[in-house]
């Protein structure tokens, strides 16, 4: 599992974050509060930038 | 005995009385109802203590069942609405989680929750594997507790399992100045019958209920598996925090065919257990939706959100909740398959080549950005969101 950062419609959009399961599905995505993907930048990961 | 009022359909109005301190009210010699110390009371002895929405647990009979009625979670897992599957410790909780038919005969339950183990696991130091339900802290002010005041609690429900022995409840007062908890054994006697499990602890008189409103400030909790380092001691408030059970606690993991069933869960004030209360479907699913809510649609149906086109290939489209949301959700579930989706634009219906995005919510409602390959859509139109199959949805958590 890992997350992205996913492009922006324009730059005054929030950064929207999506969560790449091990299956390849992006099952949930959301704002940088959220408690889940928090905790995994809290380990020390680093989302990469959607292609 | 007690002091009884007969109403005898030979000889009329029969009293009779003793010193045991309680009164029977009783029709043509028997007994309908009791005063006694523990407060009114039907014949076998059950709280007649009424009031509406006293269960401080929310789909206490497993009614509403949002996300799903089978799930197999290792780590903590969300399952029937606002119950989850809890691990502590980093200890695997692997079993499968499922809507059950199960329940004990003529109490008019549908339906149970049952936790069947997959695969041996030993607690071993921190470990704890259990189930539970986290509760607003706003619907705790009225216990009273902090004060010398503070009222006692009754947990009942149905429990099953083909495990015989003791297992433990703790109820913890969570994210307080200072957290406090106090563990209850109880036994499960015989195996794969229900039996009905009432449990009443005293009001903790040392602490209130000083979090925010709408923040985690009551746990309740069954535990199934504990390691040794998290036993504590019984029958008395604890400051402290963690997840803990006693030394007594039955490891349900230790063997792939052992289950554990519940249903009727209720947590009221007082000391004693009343019947459980049955609250109308639509009610009992408002009450959740405030923690969780999912639009599913069918194929080629509205998924609930209509909006404006952004440009040639995002519709931005907003839903209302139909409840206000604990706090504003900060993510969007999706199948995370793209063409469970679609965006109608005029006559047109386009499947998504992405899943839907989160994009802004509220505690009122929600912004969703749809997506489509072509280049068709016209900037500042009106869309609308469509489930391309059956299994579309939409989901947002506010959970605790």
């Amino acid at each position: 599992m890992k997350w992205i950062k996913l492009k922006k419609q324009s730059e005054d959009d929030i950064q929207i974050y999506g969560r790449i399961d091990d299956d390849g599905l992006m099952r949930v995505t959301c704002v940088e509060a959220h408690p889940e993907l928090q905790d995994w930048l809290a380990e020390g990961n680093t989302p990469e930038e959607a292609e | 005995m007690a002091i009884t009022f007969n109403a005898d359909t030979t000889n009329g109005a029969v009293i009779t009385s003793d010193t045991s301190g309680e009164i029977e009210l009783q029709a043509n010699g028997v007994t309908k109802a009791k005063v006694t110390a523990n407060g009114l009371q039907d014949a076998n002895g059950n709280s007649l203590r009424g009031g509406s929405f006293r269960n401080l647990l929310i789909n206490g009979d497993f009614n509403v069942w949002q996300r799903g009625t089978s799930f197999s979670p290792t780590s903590a897992l969300y399952g029937a609405d606002r119950f989850q599957s809890l691990a502590g410790g980093g200890f695997n909780i692997d079993s499968t989680v499922t809507q059950s038919t199960d329940v004990p005969t003529g109490q008019g339950f549908k339906y149970s929750l049952d936790i069947a183990v997959d695969t041996v696991q030993t607690p071993t130091g921190s470990n704890n594997g259990g189930f539970g339900q986290f509760c607003e802290t706003q619907n705790f002010y009225h216990l009273a507790w902090g004060t010398s005041n503070a009222k006692s609690l009754t947990l009942s429900f149905w429990v099953k399992s083909n495990k015989t022995g003791i297992y433990v409840c703790q109820f913890k007062q969570n994210e307080s100045g200072t957290e406090y908890y106090i563990l209850k054994e109880y036994t499960i006697n015989t195996a794969d019958t229900w039996e009905k499990k009432i449990i009443t602890i005293d009001g903790n008189t040392s602490q209130s209920f000083d979090v925010s409103a709408n923040g985690d400030g009551f746990r309740m909790m069954w535990w199934l598996a504990s390691g040794p380092d998290d036993y504590a001691t019984k029958d008395v408030w604890i400051a402290g925090s963690g997840y803990r059970a006693t030394s007594n606690q039955v490891n349900l993991w230790d063997n792939a065919a052992n289950y554990w069933r519940i249903t009727g869960t209720q947590l009221e004030v007082g000391s004693g257990a009343s019947d459980f209360e049955f609250l109308p479907y639509d009610v009992q699913l408002q009450r959740c939706q405030r923690y969780y809510y999912k639009i599913a649609s069918l194929t080629s149906q509205g998924l609930g959100c209509v909006g404006f086109v952004y440009n040639s290939q995002v519709g931005v489209m907003t839903t209302t909740f139909p409840v206000q949301m604990r706090i504003r959700p900060t993510a969007l579930e999706t199948t995370g398959t793209a063409s469970d989706y679609s965006i109608r634009y005029l006559a047109t219906i386009t499947v998504s080549n992405t899943p839907p995005s989160f994009y802004t919510a509220s505690l009122q409602a929600a912004d969703v950005q749809f997506y489509v390959p072509s280049t068709t859509l016209t900037a500042g139109q009106a869309c609308m969101s469509r489930a391309a199959t059956d299994s579309a949805y939409l989901a947002w958590s506010a959970e605790l």
